[in-house]
């Protein structure tokens, strides 16, 4: 009884244990490599129940998205500028076998990246001018294609070497090296002072065509009110010249009399001396008596 | 299931506890057998909340990609395994920062710092919201799910950014630049496979960096100065020509009251003279003769007088010799 039962506990246990070492699941997040003795025999590359030999082990590697994000570098371009470029990579294991054989870790992989990303970027940068990459004209910019060809070559050379699926290299960021930033703030402050000044120029430019308009707006008014007004005058003139003229033409002697006894009174003043003949109209009374009035 | 648990409390008191071995229809350790083997089965069921999905995984293999708000089950542990997932939830990354932050030491410059088309940096602060898709992706495609989105949002902002003028970003193309963002890093994620879809980018924040941020605000200055100088020119305008158009009128009704006048005063005068000439006609010498004599009596006594004879030769030096006007000499 005792004995069968230790049998009994000791088959269960080992056919447990048995189980436990055949089968083995896989998650979606992971591929698993079958390993023999240390020696790699397969890679399972879907997740779910499997089995195995119970003599293999196995080597499980994390199959998800990683974004590796070195640190911002310095590059030069064609032109000689430099750019300090933020780039992020987002890669994956791809092939554990190779991945096991030439890596071993997402550490030592990510350091094998960064020399390939470098060194395809610096290469990559230096046949691209700035504007290529940093223009105010979409036309001229060339970033994209340019890493489009960094990430397949990525791709290429980090899957055949290391078992790394390089899905995207993207620049993170553009920035200027940190001695070059005083002058392009200073350039920068420099631009912003010279639009100031256009906005400011073009405002008065602005205000002295409005202002130009006005004077020249009232010099019409008033000239055209003058023109109106002085003929306005003229016809008074006129008018009243035709009143005289016909009213004096009826009489002309005793006007010209009258008109030029009345311009005496305004013409001669205490200033004036005047040579009386004793001949004259005036005088002959006092100097001849009545024989004067004749 | 229920049934067995029945069973077991049914057998619980009637073949209990002293030898009831041989009249309960199990042995007493396979009735506990039973009871943790139907706890184990009764764990098996989950509620999905209504702003939930959920993903169910068999043996670790994903079998329900998207379980949809209810009552649920599967098989518990080590079998099968749920994962409930907020998809409506929106979820925030933020790249960049607040210039306010650089003084503060919150924020290095650099990492909100971006360059714009025409070589100005700005600082800039964006912040997108995405939510989940595709629950499966979203849980077993990508490391940090968080981090993949704000690398492709912030690669997608620079390159943007990069070909757009620091004017037009500052003013009129940041909508069109959210929109583009949006479209573009929607694309590149849907190249990942992450499972996420981005609902919005919102630039909350672009700054001139502190060292130019005078000189920007300058221009803006600049530009109100401008609107300034054309309202007060505008100003002027409306001051003068009223005033013309007013000192117009004037300038006419003056003229007019001129031509009235004169028109009127000539009719007066011809009057006049119409009345004298008609009594001069009926006796024209005595009545020129009194003019000239009343004439000559108004004007005479003003002046100074030199009455010479007619016979001689006149002298003209008399006339210097005292001169001081008012006290005439004969």
């Amino acid at each position: 009884m005792t004995q069968q039962k230790k049998i009994l506990a000791a088959a269960i246990a080992g056919g447990l244990l048995l189980v436990y070492l055949t089968f083995y699941t896989t998650r979606e997040t992971e591929f698993a490599l079958i390993t023999q003795f240390g020696r790699p025999v397969r890679t399972v590359m879907n997740a779910g129940l499997h089995m195995k030999w119970p003599f293999q082990s196995i080597l499980r590697f994390d199959r998800r998205l990683r974004i590796y994000n070195p640190r911002p570098t310095e590059f030069l371009t064609r032109d000689k500028k430099n750019l300090v470029i933020e780039n992020y990579v987002a890669w994956r294991i791809e092939d554990p076998d190779r991945f096991v054989k030439s890596v071993g870790d997402t550490a030592s992989a990510e350091m094998r990246l960064h020399d390939i990303i470098w060194s395809g970027l610096s290469a990559a940068l230096g046949t691209l001018d700035l504007e290529s990459l940093v223009s105010a004209s979409p036309g001229k910019v060339q970033a994209a294609a340019m890493l489009d060809m960094l990430t397949t070559h990525a791709d290429l050379t980090a899957l055949e070497q290391y078992g790394i699926h390089v899905v995207d290299v993207h620049v993170k960021r553009l920035n200027l090296p940190e001695q070059n930033k005083q002058s392009v703030f200073a350039r920068m402050r420099a631009e912003r002072e010279r639009i100031a000044m256009q906005y400011r120029a073009e405002g008065e430019e602005q205000a002295l065509v409005i202002r130009a308009n006005a004077d020249r707006e009232k010099e019409e008014i008033l000239s055209a009110a003058y023109k109106d007004a002085e003929k306005i005058r003229g016809e008074g003139d006129a008018a009243a010249t035709r009143i005289y003229g016909q009213a004096y033409s009826k009489n002309p002697h005793f006007y010209k009399l009258v008109r030029t006894l009345e311009s005496y009174k305004k013409v001669l003043d205490d200033k004036t001396t005047i040579i009386l003949n004793s001949d004259s109209a005036l005088l002959k009374v006092l100097t001849q008596g009545e024989a004067g009035v004749k | 299931m229920s049934s067995v648990l029945l069973s077991t409390q049914q057998a619980g008191p009637s073949g209990a506890r002293p030898s009831g071995d041989r009249r309960s229809p199990l042995p007493r350790s396979r009735r506990w057998a039973l009871g943790l083997l139907a706890v184990w089965l009764l764990s098996g069921v989950f509620l999905v909340a209504p702003d939930q999905q959920a993903v169910v995984t068999t043996w670790g293999a994903v079998t329900s990609p998207r379980v949809l708000p209810g009552l649920h089950y599967a098989v518990p542990w080590p079998v099968q395994q749920v994962y409930k997932l907020k998809v409506q939830q929106l979820r925030r990354t933020v790249m960049g920062g607040d210039v306010a932050d650089i003084p503060l030491g919150r924020l290095q410059p650099a990492a909100s710092e971006f360059l714009s088309g025409d070589q100005n940096l700005l600082n800039v602060r964006v912040v997108a919201q995405y939510s989940v898709s595709e629950p499966r992706d979203y849980l077993f495609q990508a490391v940090d799910v968080d981090r993949v989105v704000g690398a492709a949002v912030e690669s997608e902002l620079a390159r943007r950014l990069a070909h757009t003028a620091v004017d037009n970003i500052m003013t009129t193309d940041k909508v069109a630049i959210q929109n583009d963002v949006l479209l573009a890093a929607q694309k590149c994620l849907e190249g990942y496979r992450i499972g996420v879809s981005i609902s919005s980018i919102n630039i909350e924040n672009v700054a001139a960096p502190p060292d130019a941020a005078e000189a920007f605000r300058d221009v803006a200055g600049a530009r109100a100065d401008a609107i300034r100088f054309v309202n007060e020119a505008q100003g002027y305008a409306n001051d003068l020509l009223p005033r013309a158009h007013g000192q117009a009128a004037q300038m006419e009704q003056a003229a007019q009251a001129y031509k009235e006048g004169k028109v009127n005063r000539a009719m007066g005068d011809v009057a006049r003279f119409d009345a004298v000439a008609a009594e001069y006609i009926k006796a024209p010498e005595v009545t020129s003769t009194r003019v000239y004599v009343e004439a000559m009596e108004q004007i005479l006594p003003q002046l100074r007088k030199l009455i010479v004879d007619s016979s001689g030769n006149l002298d003209l030096s008399i006339i210097g010799k005292d001169d001081s006007p008012g006290t005439p000499s004969k």
